[in-house]
C-alpha cells in the first residue's frame, strides 16, 4: 500500500505532462491558418530564388554568399504586383527537426523589398538543409528549402 | 511582470516541445546513462538536479547574449569549448556504458583506480558513488555547453531581447530569462525520459543491462566522433 501511495506523484505527473502534450497539440493543430502556401528547393549560394504564390512573385536573397550557419546573414525580400498593407517576416527552420523560434523581422527598404538580419545556426546532427518561410501579408506563405554552408 | 511578456512564455513553451523531439534525442543519452548508473538508487533528484544544472548555464549564457546583444560574437569565441565539452560527453558515456556492462575493464578499473589516475576517474568515481544529488548539478552546468540547434535559438532570442533593452544590465536579465523559461521547459521530457529509463525489472535483467551498456559505448563514440569533427 505505501508503495502504490508513494508511486502516486510519479504516475500523477506523467498523466498531467500527457495532459499537457495533447493539449499543445490541440493548440497547434489548431491554429494551423487556411493560408495559401508553396514551397521550392533551390540553390541559395547562386543568388535570388524565387516562388509564385497567389499571384506575385516572391523572391529571397540572402548574403553574404556562400550562406553560412552561425553567421551574421542579411536576407531580403522582394514582392511584385500591389504594394503590400504591412512587411513580411521569415520564419527559419530545419524540415523535419523542432528548432525553436527563429523569426527574422523585415523593414521596408524599396517600393516592393523588405530587408531584415538573421542567423541560421548550426545543427550537431550535420544536417545541412534549411528552409526559410516567408509570409507575406494578405498572400500567403512561400518556403525555400536551400543547403547552407557549415 | 516580466513572466507574462510573451517572449518567456514563448520559449517556456519552445523549450516543452523541443524538449520532447530534439532534447530527448540529444541530451536523452545522457540521461539514460545516469539513470542506468544509478541503478538501484532513486533518480529523480539527481536527475532533477542534472536538469537544473543545464538550466543555470543556459541562463548564464543567456545572461552573456542579453548583455553584449550579440550571438555570433559568442559563437565564434566558444566553439572550441563546444567541440571539447561534446568529445567530454561522449568519452563519459563511453565510460558509463564501459562500467555497466562488467566483462569490460573499466567497471573495475574505476573500483579499483590508483590514486595516480587522475582527476577524472577520481571525479566519475565521487558522481557514481554520490549519495547526495546536488552533485549533479555541477555536471548539468557542463553538460549545460554541449552545442544544439534550439538552444542556439534561444541565444538569439536572449541576444535580441538584450538589443531592446535600455541598458546593459536590464538586458542581461531579460537575456538570462529568456534562457532560463528555456531551460525549464526542457526538463519534464527529460524528466519523463529519466523516469521510464528507470524501470527496476528492466535495470535487472543482466542480459538487457549489458546490451544497454553496449549501447552508451556506440552512442559515446559517436557523441566523440561528432565532437572531434564538429
Amino acid at each position: 500500500m505505501r508503495t502504490y501511495f508513494a508511486r502516486i506523484p510519479q504516475t500523477l505527473i506523467m498523466c498531467i505532462m500527457m495532459m499537457l502534450i495533447s493539449c499543445l497539440f490541440a493548440v497547434c493543430s489548431g491554429s494551423a491558418a487556411s493560408a495559401k502556401k508553396a514551397q521550392t528547393e533551390c540553390n541559395i549560394h547562386e543568388g535570388a530564388c524565387s516562388l509564385q504564390l497567389t499571384g506575385r512573385t516572391v523572391a529571397l536573397e540572402i548574403s553574404p554568399r556562400p550562406v553560412r550557419a552561425m553567421a551574421d546573414l542579411t536576407f531580403r525580400v522582394t514582392v511584385s504586383g500591389p504594394p503590400l498593407s504591412g512587411t513580411p517576416h521569415i520564419d527559419l527552420g530545419m524540415p523535419g527537426m523542432e528548432m525553436g523560434p527563429n523569426r527574422v523581422n523585415m523593414e521596408k527598404t524599396g517600393e516592393n523589398t523588405y530587408t531584415g538580419n538573421g542567423v541560421i545556426v548550426r545543427c550537431p546532427s550535420g544536417k545541412t538543409t534549411w528552409r526559410a518561410a516567408v509570409t507575406v501579408p494578405e498572400t500567403g506563405t512561400a518556403a525555400f528549402v536551400f543547403d547552407v554552408v557549415y | 511582470m516580466w513572466f507574462t511578456e510573451s517572449i518567456y512564455l514563448v520559449f517556456l513553451a519552445t523549450g516543452f516541445t523541443v524538449g520532447f523531439g530534439h532534447c530527448i534525442g540529444m541530451c536523452g543519452p545522457i540521461v539514460i546513462s545516469i539513470s542506468l548508473q544509478l541503478k538501484d538508487r532513486p533518480v529523480f533528484f539527481p536527475q532533477l538536479f542534472y536538469n537544473l544544472g543545464r538550466t543555470v548555464t543556459y541562463a548564464i549564457l543567456g545572461g552573456i547574449m542579453g548583455a553584449t546583444a550579440s550571438f555570433t560574437r559568442f559563437a565564434a569565441d566558444v566553439g572550441g569549448l563546444q567541440k571539447g565539452i561534446l568529445v567530454f560527453a561522449g568519452i563519459l558515456i563511453v565510460l558509463m556504458g564501459a562500467g555497466m556492462t562488467g566483462w569490460l575493464p573499466a567497471g573495475r578499473i574505476f573500483k579499483n583506480a590508483p590514486p595516480v589516475a587522475g582527476f577524472a576517474v577520481s571525479a566519475y568515481k565521487r558522481l557514481i558513488a554520490a549519495n547526495r544529488a546536488i552533485l549533479f548539478l555541477p555536471l548539468g552546468m557542463v553538460l549545460g555547453l554541449l552545442p544544439c540547434g534550439p538552444v542556439y535559438t534561444a541565444m538569439i532570442a536572449a541576444a535580441r531581447t538584450g538589443m531592446d533593452a535600455g541598458t546593459t544590465f536590464s538586458g542581461m536579465l531579460a537575456g538570462a530569462g529568456v534562457m532560463a523559461c528555456f531551460g525549464l521547459g526542457t526538463i519534464p521530457a527529460l524528466l519523463l525520459l529519466s523516469q521510464v529509463s528507470n524501470v527496476k525489472w528492466l535495470k535487472h535483467r543482466d542480459m538487457i543491462y549489458k546490451t544497454g551498456g553496449i549501447l552508451m559505448i556506440l552512442v559515446g563514440v559517436f557523441f566523440t566522433w561528432k565532437g572531434i569533427t564538429y
